[in-house]
């Protein structure tokens, strides 16, 4: 039975290449299905990976103080001048959140852009005044070399920061580096990229403050032991603060707007937000984006047990989507593949009358139009494929989203495609089959 | 030996209410090396007889006999491969595949062949059956770049391939002019002189039928007369040849 394979494939590849636009009209069911569902699976499968990364990675264990409020006065939404321009912090604020239960790490932190001046290269960038702490904060991972001694003038330098002044994967350690007249020298250099931390220099925090010549502090990066503690740290954070500001206090039962407006009562003169909130409304520093945030849960108390399960069930419904998108796209494909090779039966009925009078079995005839479905189906699941293939880099490079195909999803593509051309292959074989061969050549 | 005796075959096709007596009982013994020619009008019954004779169709009543063996009553796949291995066909309208060579025309009756056969030894048996029919050089056309004799030489060639003992023409002219037409009888006629094999030409047209060495005359599903025949347009070395078949 199948020792006239090849032949048949043969056959059923010149047969469907006679009628060129006709067999890539029938395809395009299946190769639209095949390309939908490679294309969902590669960006669903690779979101999913960054996500789970991410989750990994980040954590949710920092919580920031700054410097001022998104309001003043208290009433409704504000101006947002206050935000980061107060001189409310100082040093010794640093100092007291450090013996907050539960925190591991305080740094300091000053920005400043400014230029640096390194041998003949110089650059507009941004410096950031932290202390040693501010590395544990973030697992930083320096290499070459090490984070800088407190109240030094020693400098970490971002990575990409690095490669434009010093050239690519050059070890930049002992070199030195002008600040504002101020020269420090190189000690490491820190991979880390999040929040465009590769692109600028950190020095001692008290390098910055004499540069500028201020005594306060913009903000304080405080990181809980645990992470899911921040948010009872912020809370700690945000009394311990109220009292060293002698700020009235506020009533007992105060929701996130009233602690963030300022309630009963006076207003915070700085503003705590967790790592969690921050990264929702990364750069959206407005009333608004204050007010939604306020009312947000506490988002880093959801361990990242309960955020996986979340995204399994998110990846379950998924899964289930694609699925039903595949099932109607591959039906309605396997109905047009059916319609042809009834067609096509028709068409060929005095071939199939020669076939069958020249010896051809029943088995024959069905075997030969079964494979012309297959070999329909399957050409249009490798054409889907490559469809799906570049659809998915394309959308994976216009939105930015990683992109996996894995070995099991192409195999399992090129088999539903087989499978559809078998099931909506058989009945018109079957029909070609039973053509009574006196009819079929008579036929003219 | 008789290649072909039918015992009183009836055939009755029932369309709706009514029943068609295509074959109101036939009986009729052909010996190996005949060339009969079976002649009717249309409705005669003639074209049920040559189904009946090719094993495409079975008879209501009756008994047929195939070289010897019983085949009224066989299974379709059987019968598959009766037509296969004992029968070739050669049809008013030729039946090639279009857009496929000659030689691969030739090649489809093995592709049915059990045990199955490698692509060389069927493409090797082909191009013999070609050159049987004088074709070698056409081997590799398609049929539309063929004239309406040399697709018949190549329907032939088919019919041919498998080296049956019966020939089934039907209507084998009856798309051909009249010159073309005698090129294709003497074709069939020098077949039998050269090999025996045994043919049954089915037509409308006397001067057709008078290339056989006996004529059956069909009429309302029953044989009219059924006479020997002087054949016309022998080839030359005929007379030799029929001596051995006889």
């Amino acid at each position: 039975m199948f020792a006239l394979m090849p032949t048949n494939i043969r056959l059923a590849i010149r047969s469907l290449s006679r009628n060129r636009l006709r067999t890539l009209l029938t395809m395009l069911g299946i190769i639209i299905g095949v390309a939908a569902v490679l294309t969902m699976v590669a960006l669903g499968t690779g979101a999913r990976a960054s996500v789970e990364g991410e989750v990994k990675s980040a954590g949710t264990r920092l919580v920031f103080v700054r410097a001022g409020n998104y309001t003043r006065g208290g009433e409704g939404v504000g101006i947002a001048s206050g935000l980061g321009a107060a001189e409310t912090l100082t040093p010794a604020d640093a100092q007291a959140l450090r013996g907050l239960a539960g925190v591991a790490q305080v740094s300091p932190q000053l920005s400043l852009r400014a230029s640096v001046a390194a041998g003949a290269s110089r650059l507009f960038t941004q410096i950031l005044g932290v202390s040693p702490d501010f590395a544990g904060a973030y697992a930083w991972d320096v290499r070459p070399g090490r984070m800088f001694a407190a109240s030094s003038h020693e400098a970490v330098i971002g990575r990409g920061l690095a490669d434009t002044l010093f050239g690519k994967s050059l070890d930049p350690t002992g070199k030195t580096i002008q600040v504002r007249g101020q020269e420090y020298t190189i000690v490491g250099v820190t991979n880390d990229q999040s929040e465009g931390h590769g692109d600028m220099l950190f020095v001692p925090w008290q390098a910055v403050q004499a540069s500028m010549g201020i005594g306060y502090l913009q903000a304080i990066v405080v990181a809980a032991e645990r992470a899911g503690d921040a948010s009872s740290v912020a809370d700690a954070a945000k009394t311990l603060l109220r009292q060293r500001h002698h700020l009235a206090a506020a009533g007992k039962n105060q929701s996130y707007i009233s602690a963030q407006g300022g309630g009963a009562g006076a207003p915070d003169d700085f503003t705590v937000e967790t790592q969690a909130a921050k990264a929702l409304t990364q750069g959206l520093y407005t009333p608004a984006a204050a007010f939604a945030l306020a009312n947000l849960p506490k988002l880093d108390e959801v361990t990242l047990q309960e955020m996986a399960s979340t995204l399994d069930r998110a990846s379950d419904t998924m899964t289930a989507l694609l699925a039903s998108i595949a099932g109607v796209s591959l039906i309605v494909g396997g109905i047009g593949i059916m319609n042809i090779m009834l067609v096509s039966v028709t068409e060929r009925t005095r071939e199939i009358g020669l076939r069958v009078a020249s010896g051809a079995r029943s088995s024959d005839v069905a075997l030969q139009f079964l494979t012309e479905a297959v070999t329909l189906s399957i050409a249009g699941g490798l054409i889907g494929l490559v469809l799906g293939l570049v659809a998915a880099r394309l959308v994976g490079w216009a939105l930015d989203w990683p992109v996996s195909v894995s070995f099991s999803a192409i195999a399992l593509a090129i088999g539903i495609a087989a499978l559809v051309g078998l099931v909506f292959g058989s009945y018109p074989a079957r029909r070609a089959s039973l053509l009574d061969p006196i009819d079929a050549l008579r036929t003219e | 030996m008789s290649v072909i005796t039918l015992e009183s075959v009836k055939k009755v096709y029932k369309l709706g209410e009514n029943s068609v007596h295509a074959l109101r009982g036939v009986s009729l013994e052909i010996a190996a090396g005949e060339f009969v020619s079976i002649i009717g009008p249309s409705g005669s019954g003639k074209s049920t007889m040559m189904h009946i004779l090719g094993c495409l169709d079975r008879p209501s009543e009756g008994r047929y006999l195939l070289n010897g063996k019983d085949v009224s009553a066989l299974s379709r796949d059987a019968l598959a491969e009766i037509r296969n291995k004992q029968i070739g066909f050669v049809f008013q309208g030729f039946n090639l595949l279009p857009r496929t060579t000659a030689v691969e025309n030739v090649e489809v009756p093995l592709l049915y062949s059990r045990p199955v056969m490698h692509a060389h030894e069927r493409r090797e048996r082909a191009l013999k059956a070609l050159a049987a029919m004088g074709l070698s050089d056409r081997a590799d056309h398609h049929p539309n770049q063929l004239s309406g004799g040399q697709q018949q030489r190549v329907a032939i060639a088919r019919a041919l391939v498998n080296e049956p003992s019966l020939i089934l023409a039907d209507e084998p002219t009856g798309n051909l002019d009249t010159k073309t037409s005698i090129d294709v009888m003497q074709a069939l006629q020098e077949l039998r002189a050269r090999r025996g094999i045994t043919i049954v030409l089915i037509t409308h047209e006397p001067d057709i039928a008078a290339f056989g060495t006996r004529i059956v005359a069909v009429r309302d599903g029953v044989i009219l007369s059924d006479v020997p025949n002087v054949p016309r347009g022998l080839p030359q070395d005929a007379p030799v040849a029929l001596a051995a078949a006889g």
